[in-house]
């Protein structure tokens, strides 16, 4: 099938997502503030937030094939429709958090990034909700996402998923060790039909048996 | 001189980088005991503000905070220190970057940070950072520690080779290796012959100054 590209919209960071990854290290969010630094910091994420919409160009570009069209691997096989997509917040915002880094501003450099991860977080949500419409329209559901390197998925299929969907369109390449280009991108897939089975996936980690998964999201 | 290093260990639990700037300065203006006032006031600080964090009372960007006050504090006070006695080397050289093929930086960057902050010198490479280039500028600097980030199953195996490239040139007795990033784990360093593992900046300032365990 065609890939279909999505362009030109507009995405709010996830807010759980930056929580998280700002957080506390007890998983608490950034709430309540502890200390007196909590006027710098809350400065830096509203400067920070301020600074990343000129910084942030949301893409996504998709492509529904049979799971068997994801050559080598063996997740898919059996299913009959899945949507394969790559989203990228583009390489602004990630250039701008290293030279942060080289001028030394860590503060601002680590608050930005964090936008940046869950900005990207956005953009999947985002090219997701449009495949759950179409699907639903067709009166289809869809599984959660899973995503190269989360759960059971190897990371080394990302080099599989990236031949069946031509992401270069929207500017995220792959290195030679199956990292996206830009950084801030995010990969999955959703199973389409009346029935989904269910994916290991980011979204699922709470059904997930590897507890120690180090990306594992959930306590 | 005691309430001096209240007030030096205060400005680095509260992020104050003007104020712990000043003290430095002042440190010096009065011609105060500087090994004395790293330890017992600005160390303190940076010392609280990792339990903190360890102990989930602040939040990520308010640990970076902590770490640049002590940072300008360090920057005025480093010099005096090079000509006190026992003030050179004090903790140590820490050679630091991400892993060849990999080109995740934030974390690194927080971990050399934190180690800086805490009075190591630091080299930080970068990221994507071949095998050899951690070997060469350890060996170039004299560092005591080599921390290598790996966020990727796909490229963890490059710690692996720093550690082969530092026993083939006979450094692996002068140089300790610590190795962290996502997919990392103490079982991981173990079964690579690494020193130690560190899951985050506060752990990798532990590991380093040996209070692990």
């Amino acid at each position: 099938m065609e890939p279909v590209i999505l362009e030109g919209f507009d995405i709010e960071p996830d807010s759980d997502e930056l929580s998280r990854l700002l957080g506390r290290k007890n998983g608490e969010g950034i709430g309540a503030p502890a200390a007196a630094a909590v006027g710098k910091v809350s400065k830096a994420l509203d400067a920070a937030l301020e600074e990343s919409k000129d910084l942030i160009v949301p893409k996504a570009i998709c492509v529904t094939a049979a799971g068997a069209d994801l050559h080598g691997s063996e997740m898919f096989t059996d299913l009959e429709k899945v949507a394969f997509c790559v989203c990228t917040i583009g390489p602004a915002l990630e250039e701008r958090v290293t030279v942060l880094s080289r001028d030394g501003d860590i503060l601002a450099a680590v608050v930005l990034d964090a936008i940046g991860s869950a900005a990207a977080e956005a953009v999947a949500r985002y090219a997701n909700d449009r495949i759950d419409e179409v699907a639903a329209a067709e009166g289809l559901k869809t599984s959660c996402r899973a995503s190269p390197g989360y759960g059971d998925w190897d990371v080394k299929e990302q080099k599989a998923l990236f031949t069946l969907v031509p992401a270069g369109r929207i500017g995220v390449t792959l290195t030679a060790n199956s990292m996206m280009v830009p950084r801030k991108s995010v990969s999955f897939a959703v199973h389409i039909a009346e029935d989904p089975v269910r994916l290991r996936s980011e979204s699922s980690c709470r059904n997930c048996d590897m507890e120690t998964c180090p990306y594992r999201l959930i306590e | 001189m005691k309430e001096h290093l209240g007030s030096c260990r205060q400005a680095i639990i509260d992020g104050d980088a003007e104020k712990s700037e000043e003290l430095a300065k002042l440190t010096l203006e009065k011609g105060m005991p500087v090994l004395e006032v790293i330890d017992r006031g600005f160390v303190e600080g940076i010392r609280e503000v990792g339990r903190l964090w360890e102990e989930g009372e602040l939040f990520l960007p308010e640990l970076v905070i902590g770490a640049d006050a002590m940072k300008k504090a360090m920057a005025v006070l480093r010099p005096a220190l090079e000509s006190v006695e026992g003030g050179q080397d004090r903790l140590g050289h820490v050679v630091i970057g991400t892993i060849e093929g990999d080109i995740h930086d934030i974390g690194k960057t927080l971990v050399a940070t934190m180690l800086a902050a805490n009075g190591f010198e630091v080299t930080d490479l970068g990221a994507d950072v071949p095998v050899a280039k951690f070997v060469e500028t350890a060996a170039e600097k004299g560092a005591d520690w080599i921390a290598i980030s790996a966020l990727l199953t796909t490229t963890m195996p490059g710690q692996k080779r720093v550690i082969e490239r530092l026993e083939a040139k006979s450094l692996r007795g002068d140089v300790k290796v610590m190795v962290g990033g996502a997919p990392c784990s103490e079982e991981w360093a173990s079964e690579i012959g690494a020193d130690g593992y560190a899951g985050d900046a506060v752990a990798a300032v532990a590991l380093v100054k040996g209070q692990t365990g």
